[in-house]
């Protein structure tokens, strides 16, 4: 059937920087990993169910490219135990979309709580590092102010089907309406998309819902299922 | 004895650059306005060029005494072109300038403070404006400038508690002839409040409050109007 093949689509996107730009396809990527097919799972379902990312690979197209390949085997490898830094290196979906790239570095949230942890004193060793690790877990399942209030997990698990739409949504919008507009600097433009974008997240949808709350609720949901998944695999 | 040319890539690089004819121009100002950098009033011409209103003033004066051994005539004459720089609002020579001339030296958290704004404009090299902000938070604590500039950072990272925080030190700390200051702080915390928990009753009364100090202050106009009557905000 032709409807059957593998179909591709080329078009244009706006971005303010060229980082936004390129950090959008690695979005699109987190979202086709927790896309659903008609009634089948996930590739994120599957790896989480079997451990098997090979399996939930194979259903990828042959035309997708090596590099793409590669970032969704990356997406797909397990969690490590202690603290989620591989998400500084996720793009943390749309909200954070055009958020310059920060890392450990600029993290001021952990680098307070390391403080604090280095400037406590311990019993033992063995307090010390379950303080630590205790730390880290708060870490990965707090709000983050640098990644527009998702928690690390929430940026782990990756954005959703909802969230893939509004995305969408936002950055057909910004296409429309910075386009053809000059800027004196790429400072300016990201300022004014991120206006724009702060202004769009909190406006609510006819549901009601405003598409902070809408993706929020959405990550949480997949994060939910992961657990589940993973529990039943007694992982 | 025949003088020998400069290396041709440099002199291709200026000309792109166009540094070069910047400072000529500025140095040309300056002379126009009869200022000549000497080893005996190199730190007045700064603090008169630089900063003539305080608390500016007391900030460069502190800045200069702690470090007066590693500064200097070609610190002040840097110094009064980057100030010619800003009243030509010209970010690219500002952000150049800066850069080129002042790495050498030690840094100035109130230089910093009024740098960064450009910068972050121009390259928007983020991470670097924001260490710049948080040095100045720590340095000038008087200053509500720098709470300010985080303020906004954190609204555009998305982190409105964040920047409510910071916004209500700023509103804190603005001196009351600070016409500029105070109606940007009002504003933008009357943006986020809207943002945080849609508090319209909030967000009115700080942009009413941003137009109580500057009556024509067009964004806070439109705000007011997008507030009262109707729901939806964002402009499209």
């Amino acid at each position: 059937m032709v409807n059957d093949q593998p179909m591709l689509q080329l078009r244009t996107r706006w971005f303010p920087t060229r980082v936004s730009g390129e950090r959008s396809m690695l979005m699109e990527i987190e979202f086709a990993v927790n896309g659903r097919a008609k009634d089948k799972p996930s590739m994120s379902e599957i790896v989480w169910a079997t451990g098997n990312i090979k399996q939930a690979l194979a259903d990828l197209p042959p035309i997708v490219p090596p590099r793409v390949r590669r970032e969704f085997e990356r997406l797909l490898q397990p969690w490590r135990q202690g603290r989620y830094t591989e998400a500084y290196h996720r793009t943390g979906g749309i909200l954070n979309l055009f958020t310059p790239p920060w890392g450990e570095q600029q993290d001021e949230v952990w680098n307070k709580m390391l403080a604090e942890w280095r400037a406590k004193i311990f019993a033992d060793d063995q307090a010390r590092r379950s303080t630590l690790a205790e730390l880290e877990q708060r870490w990965n399942n707090t709000p983050h102010p640098f990644f527009a209030g998702l928690t690390p997990a929430q940026v782990m698990i990756g954005g959703g089907a909802q969230e893939a739409k509004l995305a969408d949504e936002f950055l057909t919008q910004i296409e429309k309406t910075f386009g053809k507009r000059e800027f004196p600097g790429e400072g300016d433009m990201l300022i004014k998309t991120l206006l724009l974008l702060r202004g769009w997240q909190v406006e609510p949808q006819p549901n009601g819902q405003t598409p902070q709350q809408i993706i929020l609720t959405e990550r949480a949901e997949l994060l939910d299922r992961r657990a589940r998944v993973l529990a039943e695999r007694k992982l | 004895m025949s003088k020998r040319k400069p290396p041709k890539h440099s002199t291709k690089a200026e000309a792109r650059s166009g540094y070069h004819y910047w400072v000529r121009q500025a140095d040309e100002i300056i002379a126009k306005n009869g200022a000549e950098v000497r080893p005996d009033n190199w730190q007045q011409l700064a603090l008169d060029w630089f900063t003539p209103r305080e608390p500016d003033r007391s900030a460069l004066a502190r800045y200069i005494a702690a470090h007066q051994t590693k500064l200097g005539v070609a610190w002040a004459r840097g110094l009064l072109r980057l100030e010619v720089f800003f009243q030509v609002k010209d970010d690219v020579a500002i952000v150049e300038h800066y850069d080129r001339t002042f790495r050498a030296y030690p840094r100035c958290a109130l230089i910093e403070l009024w740098v960064a704004g450009h910068i972050l404009r121009q390259s928007g090299d983020w991470w670097r404006v924001r260490q710049m902000y948080l040095n100045a938070a720590v340095e000038l604590p008087t200053f509500a400038k720098p709470f300010y500039e985080l303020g906004f950072m954190n609204y555009l990272l998305s982190d409105f508690p964040g920047a409510l925080e910071q916004f209500n030190r700023a509103a804190a700390l603005v001196a009351a002839d600070d016409v500029e200051g105070g109606a940007r702080i009002f504003y933008n915390r009357g943006l986020v409040r809207f943002a945080m928990d849609a508090d319209k009753q909030a967000a009115i009364a700080d942009v009413e409050e941003a137009l109580r100090r500057k009556p024509d202050y067009s964004q806070a106009q439109e705000a007011l109007r997008a507030f009262k009557s109707r729901s939806r905000w964002v402009p499209w």
